[in-house]
């Protein structure tokens, strides 16, 4: 049979690289076609997540965070350092996280949709036209966000001004100076060409872009055993060849950004500035319990869970989480080589760490930032 | 200030006076607006005409009241609208399905009539009936479609993220739209029927785009 | 089943249906044909909507709503007088004003069919009773307006480059060259048209004259000022100058002149709202038969056959030229970017094209397209907007089509046109 397959994105940006990866595998081990359709030719990112509703697409790749008009849950992975900010631990969480393998699927089920995978897309940097230490630096800053109202949240807690504006004018009005700052992932500030119209990079930790990719569930369902085989390998195939990807592909677009642009400054904040920002998460989570659905608490309770093991298992249970952060802030290649290289140790530990999650969980990094109310 | 070349053609004045007339003169007075439909059918046909009438303008003008209050609150508060961009989105869904059914009545959608307009009077009249039924039933099968757009979308439970409302209240209008503008194809077709001169719509004779002869 | 869609678009057109059935039945073929019936009609209905939604596209009312209110009241006769005071004694002078002004609008705001409705509007007539033809001035003006895809900011090419990997400042640099060119072009042609048809000129008009129209127009200049200071300095983006040009309209006419009232002012908004709904109709059956085009991979299809890998770079660059040229001619023009562009990527760079190059001859295709029958947005806002037959309205094209299709040639021998002043500005 020939599927079809939307995603969000540029054929050679993460989610078309993930969707080539994926058609690759297919194609090698059954005799069915996958035609692939990139950004803006079936329509928009809502648009296609329909056709895959209705099943005119077998596949879809939209990000959860624009999922949450239908799966208002989904928003969650607009709430800042939910995620962990080391790359190692952020693979753990991707491959073990109980929101995303038994949370999710149920309310995705709901919309006729069968979630096969998430995956990270790079880490969410800022834009702007001067450097970016502490909230005070973003006041004033008439920030670029889209019209989400956790992100709107997020960035008012960061002392910006967030602004709504179309994706398209983004560019023109950095330009211009309507907007002095904006957010992406890594990858996309390059393939954008963001760095054209501001001086300034800096990566806060805040968030990893998440992407979702779903199939129809009718379709799905009425699958062979055989072929639901190659379909689940395949997206495994390609969850493992894009986390590696995209570790590498963060470190590669800021050695682009710099090649392009050598004056380009890009800040890694250190953890001690990073704490200002942290601090600032609490009212995004309580937006995000008043927006987020049913099963808001329930889905924020064990994303926590989840990422302090993560964030336990990638530093062997034993060392503080500081390391872990410092280990993130230095950036650049050798962290992402430490962070792929014992994938297949760091599964085993995290299974560990999972049983006596409750006892250890408290210790992890990023948790230990946020206030206990919550 | 003054012609100063005598060899100068003299402009067609009709020309002139046509693009010149401000709009105005072109605007449509909708309480000349007679309906194709008999009795109590025609004053609520009529009825429908005056409410797109007054979505299009209020339409038009909320656009630019939003638009402009957004950069007031930008630039002067420092605080966006968020709900900005949904509101402009609705409204230009609104003006245009309000439009298209207003359009249909006026005889106002846009067609290439040049082989249309050199038929002989009874090919001419035959094709407008043709036009009107083939138009009509477009109309009608997208409304049905629209419709079960609507009802999908509704049963989903979309929201739209700023306004925090289901989605399909915004293209609710979609439906209606294309069910107006189908029943005034419709009625079109009818009076083609019925009359002996060749209707653009029920209210417009044909020979309002006719193109003046040119000079040169 | 590509050539039943297309041959009933062409028939239905001819036939004389409103434009909006073409499109639609093609749509319609479209996906009965893909689907196996009516069963995905929902989609069509979807993507219908979708066409519309773009919120660039809110400029569009709004500068029809502006170029209206100017139009009806005092705005825009005194602008023209200000213009007419310097250049009325030239040859063309008026034509050459009116592209110019076509350029520098379209370059801020970005939107070709605004730039329709707000240049075109108040000086068609001008340009009538000064003796040009009407279908010359139509052209001249849809025409005109197409040079904003090619000057800087332009959305076009913004979307190329993200969609390329091209760097958007210098695809924007490499735009000046060609649509300067254009202009001059254009320019030259509005003399001999002039001169050949004996289009009267002006008395030369005093200094004293000038400084007495300078004065008069005062209050309107605000509308430049608006939508240059307001753009470039980082007020507004281009559909907010377009609202803001509404409201200063509005207070112009209502308040400074009174030559509007709410009766006048409730009329104004309901025509541009139906201008609005007949030409955004239109789009949005549009965007359903793009899906249509881009889900069949027909492009694909088509380009497979012909075997451009095995072409040489002037091949590849003519290859391209006509596919957009064609595709822009049905198509919304960015949808053909993002369909097009990643098709000829691989080919592009294993040829060794410089990019910005070909990233400013797709963007010229585009627009040469986007003027180009049978379907064209600018075509469509033009019918509306000026109340004129579809043949009148694209009968002048000609001459200009010939003119563009000069530049893309030009461009593709001598790429330098586009790309010396991006040399320039990044020291390559
Ligand atoms: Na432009
Ligand atoms: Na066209």
């Amino acid at each position: 049979d020939t599927w079809r397959y939307a995603f969000e994105e540029a054929m050679d940006e993460v989610q078309g690289v993930f969707a080539q990866k994926f058609k690759e595998e297919v194609e090698a081990n059954s005799d069915h076609e996958i035609q692939l359709f990139p950004f803006g030719t079936l329509g928009e990112s809502a648009d296609t997540m329909e056709q895959a509703q209705s099943g005119i697409l077998q596949f879809v790749d939209q990000s959860p965070g624009f999922t949450g008009a239908l799966i208002p849950e989904a928003q969650i992975f607009f709430v800042p350092y939910l995620l962990p900010q080391n790359e190692e631990a952020l693979q753990n969480f991707f491959r073990n996280s109980k929101a995303i393998h038994e949370l999710f699927p149920p309310l995705y089920a709901e919309q006729g949709l069968e979630l096969l995978t998430m995956f990270p897309e790079g880490e969410v940097c800022m834009t702007t036209q001067e450097p970016v230490h502490s909230p005070e630096d973003l006041e004033e800053v008439k920030f670029r966000v889209m019209t989400n109202p956790l992100l709107v949240e997020s960035y008012k807690a960061f002392g910006a001004t967030p602004t709504p504006l179309p994706w398209g004018e983004v560019y023109g009005a950095m330009q211009t100076g309507i907007i002095q700052g904006q957010e992406n992932p890594r990858f996309f500030l390059n393939s954008t060409k963001m760095y054209e119209v501001t001086d300034v990079i800096t990566c806060i930790g805040h968030n990893n872009f998440t992407t979702a990719v779903m199939a129809n569930k009718d379709f799905y369902d009425g699958l062979s055993d055989e072929d639901k085989e190659v379909v689940n390998n395949a997206i495994d195939a390609a969850f493992e060849y894009i986390l590696d990807y995209q570790a590498e592909l963060d470190a590669e677009s800021f050695d682009k950004i710099k090649e392009a642009k050598p004056d380009m400054e890009i800040n890694i904040l250190p953890e001690e500035e990073r704490k200002a920002f942290m601090e600032t998460a609490d009212s995004v989570e309580q937006k995000f319990l008043e927006i987020g659905g049913p099963n808001a608490q329930e889905i924020l309770d064990q994303m926590k869970q989840d990422l302090a093991d993560a964030s336990e298992a990638a530093s062997g249970g034993a060392e503080s989480g500081e390391a872990a952060t410092d280990e993130a802030a230095t950036d650049g290649a050798a962290t992402d080589d430490a962070a792929t290289d014992d994938a297949a140790t760091d599964e085993a530990a995290t299974d560990d760490a999972a049983s006596d999650e409750a006892a250890e969980g408290a210790e992890a990094e990023p948790a230990e930032e946020q206030p206990a109310g919550n | 200030m003054t012609l100063d070349d005598k060899h100068a053609p003299t402009p067609d004045p009709d020309v002139i006076a046509a693009a010149e007339a401000t709009a105005l003169d072109d605007d449509i007075d909708d309480s000349k607006y007679v309906s194709g439909l008999p009795g109590i059918l025609g004053v609520i046909d009529v009825a429908i005409a005056r409410i797109e009438a007054v979505l299009l303008a209020v339409g038009v003008l909320l656009m630019a009241v939003n638009t402009m209050a957004n950069v007031i609150g930008r630039f002067v508060i420092g605080e966006s609208l968020f709900f900005s961009e949904e509101l402009n989105r609705a409204l230009i869904i609104l003006i245009t399905f309000a439009g298209i059914s207003y359009a249909a009545r006026h005889g106002r959608h846009i067609r290439m009539s040049a082989f249309f307009d050199a038929m002989p009077f009874r090919m001419r009249k035959t094709m407008m009936v043709v036009i009107s039924v083939v138009t009509s039933l477009a109309m009608l099968l997208l409304a049905w479609y629209s419709m079960d757009y609507v009802l999908t979308q509704a049963s989903r439970g979309r929201l739209l993220p700023a306004l925090q409302v289901p989605q399909w209240w915004i293209i609710v209008w979609a439906p209606l739209g294309f069910f107006l503008t189908g029943l005034q194809y419709g009625l079109t077709a009818i009076k083609n029927m019925l009359d002996k001169d060749i209707w653009l719509s029920t209210s417009t004779l044909e020979g309002y785009d006719d193109s003046v002869e040119e000079e040169v | 089943m590509t050539w039943l869609i297309f041959g009933s678009m062409i028939v239905l057109l001819l036939l004389g249906f409103p434009m909006m059935i073409p499109l639609i039945a093609g749509s319609l073929i479209g996906f009965v044909g893909l689907f196996g019936g009516f069963g995905q009609l929902d989609t069509m209905i979807q993507q219908i909507l979708g066409g519309i939604r773009p919120a660039s596209l809110i400029a569009v009312p709004m500068f029809i709503f502006a170029a209206d209110i100017m139009t009806r009241g005092q705005s825009a006769t005194r602008l023209i007088d200000l213009v007419m005071a310097f250049v009325g004694h030239f040859k063309g002078g008026l034509a050459i004003a009116t592209a110019g002004a076509c350029t520098m609008f379209g370059a801020v705001s970005g939107s070709t069919q605004a730039t329709v409705v707000a240049v075109g509007g108040p000086l068609r007539p001008r340009m009538l009773k000064a003796g040009y033809n009407d279908s010359f001035i139509l052209a001249l003006i849809v025409n005109s307006s197409d040079i904003a895809f090619l000057i800087p900011p332009s959305i076009g090419m913004i979307i190329y480059g993200v969609v390329s990997g091209t760097s958007i400042s210098e695809l924007f640099i490499a735009g000046i060259g060609p649509g300067l060119l254009i202009l001059v072009m254009f320019s030259i042609y509005s003399y001999i048209y002039a001169s050949r048809n004996g289009v009267p000129t002006l008395e030369k008009a005093s200094w004293g004259e000038r400084w007495q129209a300078l004065l008069r127009a005062l209050w309107p200049l605000g509308f430049p000022a608006i939508i240059i200071g307001g753009i470039y300095g980082g007020v507004f983006s281009p559909t907010e100058a377009a609202a803001a040009c509404v409201m200063y309209a509005l207070f112009l006419e209502m308040i400074v002149f009174r030559e509007m009232g709410m009766k006048q002012l409730y009329a104004t908004a309901k025509s541009t709202g139906l201008i609005t709904a007949v030409v955004f109709i239109l789009v949005g059956a549009g965007a359903a038969f793009s899906y249509v085009i881009s889900f069949a991979q027909i492009p694909q299809h088509i380009l497979g056959a012909i075997g451009i890998d095995q072409m040489g770079q002037y091949g590849v660059l003519f290859t391209i030229s006509i596919a957009f040229f064609v595709g822009c001619m049905f198509v919304d023009p960015i949808v053909v970017i993002l369909i097009f562009v990643p098709i000829f990527a691989p080919v592009v760079q294993s040829v060794g094209l410089d990019p910005v190059l070909v990233g400013t001859i797709i963007t010229l295709q585009v627009a040469i397209g986007s003027a180009t029958p049978p379907f064209g947005c600018d075509i469509f806002t033009a019918i509306a907007v000026f109340k004129r037959p579809y043949v009148e309205v694209v009968r002048g094209t000609p001459p200009f089509i010939v003119m563009l299709l000069l530049v893309a040639v030009l461009l593709i021998f001598f790429p330098q046109i586009a790309l010396f002043l991006r040399d320039l500005a990044f020291n390559k």
